[in-house]
């Protein structure tokens, strides 16, 4: 069948669309009644944003946010619970503030998508069709890409990057250890979820063993030379735990090339063998599933975007905020999650309405909780110059090399306080 | 927004002048999307549910001149704001803290 | 595996110096663009002298996106039997984005029983990436591929020192045949385009060269230029047909010589 649709959108542009039964004679291009229909899957930080600011922006919007679980564990403090800072509940969010903002909250899976027709299919078999979708999948796990580690093997040795049972685990593990064990962290090369993340959890298991367990060490295998607000973590390192830490880089032969997860043993590149009372890897990843199937993602397994909306490069109709983009310089990090998705909601907002999005400008500032006393942080503010995501020149940075332990006080307080602002603007208090 | 105000902004974000409604929404939605970046750490709507204060319906001269010193590195001792402000416009920091001045405590 | 018993020779201490992991930020002039173009870099130009370059047989693997220019794992693997009568001769790797294009060039003998090299290199910006190969009867083939550099190299700040010296040479040999041969040495690689802290331009200082021998066999030259990242890692194979002494060896343009020798097949 070959159909030519001749169909006048709301911008009031003539639209060609060739071929494809797919799309329908006289489809309309918008939900009827409506100023339009949104499917956002995902409920972290980027999908339960752009469903709430979209909302906002525009209540004559439909909103549904596809989400699986019915309440969302954060990972950004999941290490402070792993450092015995946090309870595991405290990092829990419900979509209650949500439903209220009057989106409408399905707890179901995102199977597919099929973007010719435009319809979400889920884990309950229902198809939902939308004007827009606005996808934020997070990261998935490459599973088999570094050898011996699959998902067995992370019931033995947890990775701990997504939150919930795998976070628990790896607390449970921590306090089942031994005084005197030795911790090993194996940690992943660029590019993966939060940066600077594997070094505050060196960090937090580093107080937690120093309060408890004081003979323990820990090392960290690296897949890389050079991390994450290194300069302030190594000093940290050194001024709070001494010699508990060795960090070794991709140069020394931290890379790890095999795990066998029964012997909690790990071997490097250059055939040095580590053993491990507790062994936490840090994998490589991907963008979650659904971004593939949506046929979003490139060859690199991450999602190209449109740097002014967020849109994708690729498939149109199609948003995707967060960790699954190829977003860099902004980091893969919850707040730019929730940056990203304003933009994204006032971009579906103005595209549904016919009119220019507005110009964007993104945030990041990332803690990084060291002690219970000492916080740092990197920040930067993001814009489009020359069709690409730059940092703003002059802006942005990490702490201060040399400030006070007020100073660091006074940022673990904000980290604190970051959390708590971050969680009522992403999912409402 | 006042009109005078939105024009104002036009003109600095770049965006024509035009008394249409539909230039005033996009000026609209500028000085919108600018003021959610601040809710991540000052909470939604500038009400901060933490350590960092609470800057809706703040003084909107104590805001000016706040932002503007952090944008000079003039507030020694300050956390991210003074590496944040520099990422923005003495006129785009000015709206800010109209806005925020503007909501209700 | 085994790790290789190493026998160090240092040659000469040069002078404690700041890690120059990083180039300075110059954009070569004339950059490339679209995906044939290579013909509008001088040197892969030059290298092919008007020889219209086969397109298949030729494999070059990079990660498409990479979040740190400073070093970025490169595999080059041609199709080639590796023997006396017909084998790969000469690799060639570019970076034309880069301040200079040629990142390295190996010389390969029949012995490596397979033409498949990895390294680390340095990438400026995103670009694509150009190999060129050559048999021994003078057959030319070409591969390219884009590579997105999200951070430059030049930005990444360092906070980490290595001694200006060459030392601690690594050589890994894998268990099954073609031996799989993994080294690695620490050096800088300064690459003369970067200033200290105090302003003052740091001269070059690199690898110049990496030499792999079985008794009088050189199994492969590495040429290094100075896109190859710090602490140069090569990897290769020897096909082990017959059990050798592999001596692996580091040149640096001081003169000053480092030597590793292992056993392949392993012992």
């Amino acid at each position: 069948m070959s159909t030519i649709v001749h169909a006048i959108d709301r911008r009031g542009a003539l639209s060609l669309l060739a071929g494809g039964a797919a799309l329908g004679v006289g489809r309309p291009s918008l939900g009827q009644g409506a100023a339009g229909r949104v499917i956002v899957v995902g409920g972290g930080f980027g999908g339960a944003t752009a469903a709430r600011y979209i909302r906002r922006l525009d209540p004559a919007v439909e909103v549904t946010l596809i989400e699986p679980a019915e309440r969302f564990y954060t990972c950004p403090f999941s290490n402070l619970y792993l450092g015995g800072l946090r309870d595991f509940e405290s990092l829990g969010h419900g979509f209650d503030a949500l439903r209220r903002a009057g989106v409408s909250v399905v707890h179901a899976t995102a199977e597919d998508v099929d973007t010719a027709g435009r319809t979400v299919r889920l884990s309950t078999g229902d198809t939902l069709p939308y004007d827009r979708l606005v996808l934020s999948p997070g990261i998935d796990i490459r599973w088999g890409a570094l050898e011996g580690y699959d998902e067995a093997a992370a019931e033995k040795a947890p990775h701990a990057w997504k939150a919930g049972s795998q976070t628990k685990l790896l607390r449970a593990q921590l306090e089942a250890m031994e005084d005197g064990g030795l911790f090993v962290l194996v940690a992943p090369a660029n590019p993966f979820r939060c940066p600077p993340g594997p070094y505050e959890r060196i960090s937090m298991v580093a107080h937690y063993l120093k309060t408890n367990k004081p003979h323990s060490k820990i090392l960290v295998l690296d897949a890389k030379d050079q991390f994450s607000k290194q300069g302030l973590f190594t000093d940290a390192w050194a001024a709070l735990y001494g010699d508990m830490i060795e960090w070794v880089g991709l140069s020394q032969d931290g890379k790890v090339v095999r795990v066998d997860a029964d012997a909690r043993e790990v071997e490097t590149e250059f055939g040095n063998k580590h053993k491990a009372a507790v062994l936490n890897v840090v994998p490589p990843q991907q963008a979650g599933l659904i971004a593939e199937r949506a046929g979003v993602t490139d060859d690199s397994g991450w999602v190209p975007v449109v740097p002014a909306t967020f849109a994708s490069a690729k498939v149109e109709h199609v948003y995707v905020v967060g960790d699954a983009t190829i977003a860099a310089p902004m980091p893969k990090s919850g707040f730019c999650a929730n940056t990203q998705a304003k933009v994204v909601a006032a971009a579906v907002v103005a595209d549904l309405a016919g009119r220019a999005p507005p110009a964007p400008v993104w945030v990041n500032t990332c803690y990084s909780l060291i002690a219970p006393d000492y916080g740092i942080s990197v920040a930067g503010v993001y814009r489009v110059m020359d069709g690409k995501i730059a940092e703003v020149e002059g802006s942005g940075g990490v702490s201060p090399r040399e400030a006070d332990a007020a100073f660091r006080k006074r940022e673990a307080d904000y980290g604190a306080g970051w959390y708590a602002a971050i969680s009522a603007d992403t999912w409402g208090a | 927004m006042g009109r005078m105000r939105a024009a104002f902004l036009a003109a600095i974000i770049g965006m024509p002048i035009a008394t249409a409604s539909g230039a005033l929404a996009e000026t609209d939605a500028t000085i919108t999307l600018l003021a959610a970046g601040c809710a991540n750490c000052h909470g939604p709507d500038g009400h901060s549910p933490g350590a960092m204060p609470t800057i809706a319906g703040a003084s909107v001269d104590v805001l000016k001149a706040k932002l503007l010193a952090f944008r000079k590195d003039e507030a020694p001792g300050t956390t991210v704001m003074v590496r944040l402000a520099k990422g923005f416009s003495e006129e785009e920091l000015i709206a800010l803290a109209e806005h925020f001045a503007s909501l209700k405590p | 595996m085994s790790t290789a018993n190493v026998a160090m020779q240092v040659g000469r201490t040069t002078r404690r110096a700041v890690l120059g992991g990083l180039s300075a930020c110059v954009v070569a002039p004339g950059a490339m663009a679209g995906p044939a173009a290579w013909e509008g870099v001088p040197a892969v130009a030059a290298l092919l002298a008007g020889v219209e370059p086969r397109r298949d047989g030729l494999a070059l693997q990079l990660p498409a996106l990479t979040e740190d220019g400073s070093s970025v794992n490169v595999t080059v693997v041609a199709e080639s039997p590796m023997t006396a009568d017909d084998h790969i001769a000469t690799l060639h790797l570019f970076a034309p984005r880069n301040p200079s294009p040629e990142v390295a060039a190996f010389h390969l003998a029949p012995g490596l029983g397979r033409a498949e090299i990895s390294t680390r290199i340095r990438l400026n910006e995103s670009q694509t990436v150009i190999a060129v190969a050559r048999t021994n009867k003078g057959e030319v083939r070409l591969a390219a591929r884009e590579v997105t550099v999200t951070t430059t190299g030049c930005l990444v700040p360092s906070d980490q020192t290595t001694a200006g010296v060459m030392q601690e040479p690594r050589v890994r040999v894998g268990p099954s045949l073609p031996a799989e041969v993994r080294t690695i040495i620490d050096h800088p690689m300064e690459t003369g385009l970067r200033q200290d802290s105090a302003g003052r331009p740091v001269p070059e200082r690199i690898v110049r060269e990496v030499i792999a021998t079985a008794g009088e066999t050189i199994l492969l030259r590495a040429e290094l230029f100075r896109s190859v990242a710090a602490n140069p890692y090569l990897r290769f194979f020897v096909d082990g047909q017959a059990p050798v002494e592999l001596q692996v060896t580091w040149v640096e343009d001081t003169g000053a010589r480092v030597s590793a020798t292992v056993q392949v097949p392993a012992a």
